[in-house]
């Protein structure tokens, strides 16, 4: 299983622990006093650098929803919106899962089954160097995550008007949508607090380090 | 539905994943069902796009007529979507609960492609009611519906039986012939009026 870790970007970069595999800890290190390279890389990061697939991301999500609240007046077929809700459902898994966790948030996670037949989870986050810095963006961050969170929600609150209401033949639908977008949601919150662990431990041995510098003062190698 | 099978490679890579090598991996699946050899296809590549597929076909074509009534068409849709996922999953924990060392993905992956004799079974059905009702058409369609089961039950058998130990083995079947038995009389039942 390979966790990457991730940079935080809004704390600055932390340094590497210098007992990982990690080879460029020394220049992470220097960047990690470089604020000014944070400032002037802020309004490339509110670029969107993926504008098709930020715009799929949210684009099978939100018509789902919609056909789901909008079914009695666009088509009198029960049947034809229930497939068309299924469709929009499964092309949004695929797509979320395969393709806009990737290029947006750098993220993913799938399933593996080994010579043993035994089937492992693996959830993994791409490291993200200097040089790939320019890959990820802030507000490509921002709009992935808003439209994995809602949605989910949306879908449970449609669960239950659906349960309470007795609109029990739309109940399948609405499960299926639970499933399939909270399957994604609790891929990538996997993805991202895996990631996360390995920046506490770090954070924890780079305040350690801070610590003892300033009070040996001088060079500190390590 | 995850897929079983990324490419590990490097991580820095943010290379989304093809769409075609997935639909490929589905027509393979279903030409190993068809044709149901001792291999391993089904159980290391898992995925669950063939059964949604398979899923909803059936269910489509088990709609009545829809100028009868399009408030009955909606249950039916309904019923058959949870009858298969439903006796799907209730397999899969009976399998696990008796042991087995398969995964439940895995055994919802088979189950569903398995789904796909009766699928063709049910076209069949649907093409030969065109000629009209009678005995002979009933007699047709049953023997179609009886050699569609059995391939399913070969099928499913075939890569489901060895995860089980094998005093359990009749045990972990059973399930799957009550599963396939249901949908083939949901099959065989079907009249369009």
């Amino acid at each position: 299983m390979l966790q990457q870790v991730r940079g935080c970007r809004r704390a600055g970069r932390l340094a590497a622990p210098g007992t990982g595999s990690d080879s460029n800890g020394d220049t992470e290190d220097v960047s990690l006093f470089d604020v000014e390279e944070e400032t002037t890389n802020r309004p490339r990061k509110s670029k969107i650098r993926h504008p098709v697939a930020s715009f799929f991301h949210l684009f099978f999500r939100v018509s789902a929803v919609v056909v789901y609240l909008l079914c009695e007046f666009l088509s009198s077929s029960f049947i034809a919106c229930m497939v068309t809700i299924i469709l929009l459902l499964s092309c949004d898994f695929w797509a979320v899962k395969n393709v806009t966790g990737r290029l947006m948030v750098g993220l993913r996670w799938w399933n593996h089954i080994d010579e043993d037949g035994k089937s492992h989870w693996v959830f993994e986050s791409r490291k993200e160097s200097s040089q790939e810095k320019k890959t990820m963006s802030e507000a490509e961050s921002r709009i992935f995550w808003l439209g994995l969170i809602t949605c989910p929600v949306l879908w449970v609150i449609f669960a239950f008007s659906a349960l309470f209401s007795f609109r029990i033949k739309w109940l399948a639908v609405v499960i299926m949508g639970v499933v399939l977008q909270g399957a994604n949601l609790y891929g990538y919150i996997r993805c991202q607090v895996g990631s996360r662990k390995n920046l506490t431990s770090m954070a924890t041995s780079y305040l350690g380090k801070q610590f003892l510098r300033q009070n040996t003062g001088g060079d500190q190698t390590f | 539905m995850a897929e079983a099978e990324e490419s590990p490679g490097d991580p820095g890579t943010a290379s989304p994943r093809p769409l075609m090598r997935d639909l490929k991996a589905v027509g393979k699946k279903f030409m190993h069902v068809l044709y149901p050899r001792k291999s391993n296809t089904l159980l290391r590549d898992w995925d669950l796009w063939g059964p949604l597929i398979l899923c909803v076909t059936l269910a489509l074509m088990l709609q009545r007529d829809p100028a009868d009534s399009e408030k009955d068409g909606g249950p039916h849709f309904a019923e058959v979507f949870v009858i298969v996922w439903f006796g799907a999953v209730t397999i899969t924990l009976n399998s696990k609960l008796l042991g087995g060392n398969i995964s439940f993905f895995q055994s919802l992956c088979v189950l569903g492609y398995c789904i796909l004799p009766l699928t063709v079974a049910m076209l069949i059905c649907r093409l030969v009611l065109l000629a009209g009702p009678g005995p002979v058409n009933f007699m047709v369609r049953l023997f179609v519906v009886i050699v569609m089961f059995a391939w399913s039950i070969v099928a499913s058998t075939a890569f489901l039986a060895d995860s089980q130990p094998p005093n359990r083995r009749a045990l972990a079947v059973y399930p799957v012939f009550l599963f396939y038995f249901v949908i083939s009389w949901m099959i065989l039942t079907f009249t369009p009026q």
